[in-house]
């Protein structure tokens, strides 16, 4: 059980069952925190662009094809991108500090929110894109700066145990 | 040398999930809902929702807690209305217990007076979406049940929506207030028409094409059209008329609804068994 094939998928299935059965009650003017797009985040910041951008993909794929009704893709498709940004940033970063990981999570999980809506928009899905959209990436910024800590442990305990990955942001 | 090659594995690793998520949302847009990204939607639906419901179960007094603390103003009003209401039922005599209030809900919608003898399926809401995208929620009941995607979802007082994904076990309802959703409808008094658009969650529904000569008044009940194409039956209450003024150009008026079914309490549904007709 220490390996990290088995503990991702686990967390993943985790967060996602917490993201459907949860975050839905905790609405702050309608709106709820997205968990599965701080995934990608915390992960591209403490295991690089790579696994940053697999993360996203992978819990994207999972919300497409359980929670959305958009095609499947567009979670994956932003998702990845905000892991993949987010690991290339992090390599950019010489001090860790604290308050990195949740200033990390408030503008990336706005910006994968953004990025969501616009692409769905490109694709046909305008609906996505609504006036709503600023209240959605504030709230979902604001909920998932608050939740980045605890979550940046729990992904960086599941990659532990296979290839060592660099301990940051502790 | 070293550093080079990882950078360049990285971009070819993401540019490989970006071209991957890039076909699967061509093959999903431009494939039936029968093909094989519509069965894998419907394979993971039937794998998740047993896995989902047994979670749903523990997480649930979780979710609740927390769906307490974030409409703390929202319990505490609602909190002392229902004192109220219990104060009165006790002074009434008339204790309500659980049972009774769904039978009441069930026998609300095994009455319902628009669905005419269209035949139906009762199924109850499992699950709302997360999502702050799109507003649906989950019933348990699927195709195993006789239900199809594209079948319209009412409640006791009147649409709810329609079904919009659906596996064995479970379908997928997106509610009339999702910005996805497109409504002919007709005022009841002046028989005009006019398309009821989702505006989101608790959001009043705009009514778009309404003639500037219609005479439309508060609490008017609008129905659905049944026009040709239409999505729906015709006749099926969708809301009441909230406001009404002339819009900006002075060629039509701007009217919100209200739907008439309170649709963040949900609990019993009525799938109607009537699909579309087909198109041209």
């Amino acid at each position: 059980m220490n390996q990290p094939r088995l503990k991702v998928p686990l967390v993943l299935l985790v967060a996602l069952l917490l993201h459907t059965a949860v975050m839905g009650h905790m609405r702050v003017a309608g709106v709820a925190p997205d968990l599965m797009v701080l995934i990608p985040i915390v992960g591209g910041l403490t295991a690089g662009p790579e696994r940053g951008a697999a993360f996203g993909f992978f819990t994207g794929l999972a919300v497409d094809l359980v929670v959305q009704t958009t095609p499947l893709g567009l979670s994956a498709l932003s998702f990845s991108t905000v892991g993949y940004t987010v690991g290339v940033l992090e390599a950019g970063i010489l001090r860790s500090s604290w308050w990195i990981p949740p200033a990390t999570a408030l503008v990336g999980s706005a910006a994968g929110e953004a990025l969501y809506a616009v692409s769905g928009a490109l694709v046909g899905q305008t609906q996505l894109v609504t006036n709503r959209l600023g209240l959605i990436v504030l709230v979902v910024g604001a909920f998932n700066a608050a939740f980045a800590l605890p979550v940046l442990r729990i992904v960086r305990w599941s990659m532990q145990g296979g290839t060592p990955t660099p301990a940051r942001f502790m | 040398m070293a550093v080079y090659r990882r950078s360049n594995r990285r971009r070819f690793v993401f540019v490989l999930l970006l071209l991957t998520s890039i076909t699967l949302i061509t093959l999903d847009m431009r494939g039936s809902s029968s093909g094989a990204i519509g069965s894998l939607r419907r394979g993971a639906h039937d794998v998740f929702a047993p896995i989902q419901s047994a979670a749903d179960k523990v997480i649930a007094p979780v979710g609740d807690f927390f769906g307490g603390l974030s409409r703390y103003g929202h319990v505490k009003a609602e909190n002392r209305r229902l004192r109220d209401e219990l104060a009165r039922v006790r002074a009434s005599g008339l204790q309500e217990t659980d049972a009774q209030r769904q039978l009441r809900e069930l026998t609300a919608i095994e009455h319902l007076t628009f669905a005419g003898d269209l035949r139906s399926i009762v199924a109850r809401v499992v699950s709302t979406s997360p999502s702050n995208f799109q507003v649906t929620v989950e019933l348990d009941k699927g195709t195993a049940a006789g239900i199809q995607n594209g079948m319209p979802v009412v409640g006791g007082a009147g649409l709810v929506g329609r079904v919009v994904e659906v596996s064995k076990e479970r379908s997928t309802v997106l509610l009339i207030t999702d910005g996805e959703s497109h409504i002919g409808v007709r005022f009841s008094q002046s028989g005009d028409t006019g398309v009821a658009n989702g505006a989101g969650a608790r959001t009043p529904m705009q009514v778009s094409f309404v003639n500037i000569g219609t005479k439309v008044t508060q609490d008017e009940v609008v129905t659905t059209s049944g026009l040709q194409d239409a999505i729906f039956p015709p006749g099926v209450p969708v809301g009441k008329v909230r406001s009404v003024k002339t819009a900006a150009d002075k060629l039509a008026l701007d009217v919100t609804i209200d739907p008439v079914v309170d649709l963040s309490h949900l609990e019993f549904l009525k799938v109607l068994v009537w699909l579309p007709p087909p198109g041209p």
